[in-house]
């Protein structure tokens, strides 16, 4: 099972907007249960990111590597510079997965998120509704699984 | 070419995306504006209109192009001057019909909508390129050629292809003008 979320920023220090602007899991079954594990994953990449201090925030790599193991998944985890966060939940079954792949994907999710949001239409905070975004999700995810 | 002497040949190129970005921007605002689609395709074409009226001077001077001898040769010079110069693409042209006044441009690429996958469920008979009617029609009556540009087709609304009409209208004072 996998699945990959897409997290806007966080707006402002009183209100904080952190729901995902897209959410798919293959098998679709269970996909309450991954929006919970996706939403406390965004605890630990707010800590991942915190714990680097100031200095280290600007050469900070994109890619923040597993967030942490629960006994049934691996969840990674991946920051833009605009504080959009991608959050990809692996079975732990799946052990063929290796880093560099999981960086690509990750690559490849940033490069579509960025052509969504080059879209005149689209405005920033609004769920992700584009078939060139889902075909690329499912190809991906058909890899992996 | 009568570009160059007294201007520093300044090349400098603008990005591709800033300049698909500003067109996007400039839709989505008109799209802010006005309820109903046919007033933002009439102000796009407006718009357009405005450029080719300018944009003619620009493009005679740097292609050097003779001048056209037929209906066919504009369209073609169209497709494949002026298009490969300002959009970086070459529509192929076609000829609608008998009469030889009507002629299609179909776009396979059109770099306008690079990010646009398509159009929002409000807007489905907005002609999102509609600029490019106003710019050719606009170009065309600045050498004398009255001309109706629209949009026959296109991809953004579900249609195969992307293809633009140009019927050139024939004045009746062209006829004695060419006997000359």
């Amino acid at each position: 099972a996998a699945v990959a979320a897409a997290v806007p920023r966080q707006r402002g220090l009183l209100c904080s907007q952190n729901y995902p602007l897209y959410i798919r899991s293959v098998p679709t079954e269970n996909e309450l249960k991954f929006h919970y594990t996706v939403h406390t994953s965004l605890d630990v990449v707010d800590e991942k990111i915190s714990a680097m201090g100031k200095a280290l925030v600007d050469q900070r790599e994109l890619y923040l590597g597993l967030l942490y193991p629960t006994e049934d998944y691996k969840v990674y985890g991946y920051v833009t510079n605009s504080k959009v966060k991608f959050v990809m939940v692996v079975d732990s079954s799946n052990t063929a997965l290796r880093d560099n792949e999981i960086r690509s994907m990750f690559r490849k999710l940033h490069n579509s998120y960025t052509d969504i949001m080059c879209n005149p239409f689209y405005n920033p905070g609004d769920r992700i509704h584009s078939r060139a975004f889902d075909t690329m999700v499912n190809s991906m995810m058909m890899q992996v699984c | 070419m009568s570009r160059s002497p007294g201007r520093k040949q300044e090349n400098h190129k603008i990005s591709r995306e800033l300049f698909v970005l500003t067109y996007g921007a400039l839709v989505a605002q008109l799209c802010k504006e006005y309820e109903k689609d046919e007033d933002v395709n009439a102000c796009l074409d407006r718009m357009g209109y405005s450029i080719g009226i300018r944009l003619i001077d620009d493009f005679l001077a740097r292609s050097a192009v003779k001048k056209c001898r037929s209906y066919s040769e504009t369209a073609d010079m169209i497709a494949q001057v002026a298009f490969k110069m300002y959009l970086g693409v070459t529509p192929s042209v076609s000829c609608n019909s008998v009469t030889g006044n009507e002629f299609s441009l179909i776009l396979d690429k059109n770099p306008l909508v690079d990010f646009v996958e398509e159009l929002p469920a409000e807007r489905a008979s907005l002609c999102y390129c509609n600029l490019l009617c106003g710019v050719i029609r606009g170009a065309l009556e600045m050498v004398h050629l009255a001309a109706e540009v629209s949009f026959l087709q296109d991809r953004l609304k579900g249609d195969a292809v992307t293809e633009i009409g140009i019927t050139f209208l024939r004045k009746p004072e062209d006829r004695k003008h060419r006997r000359n």
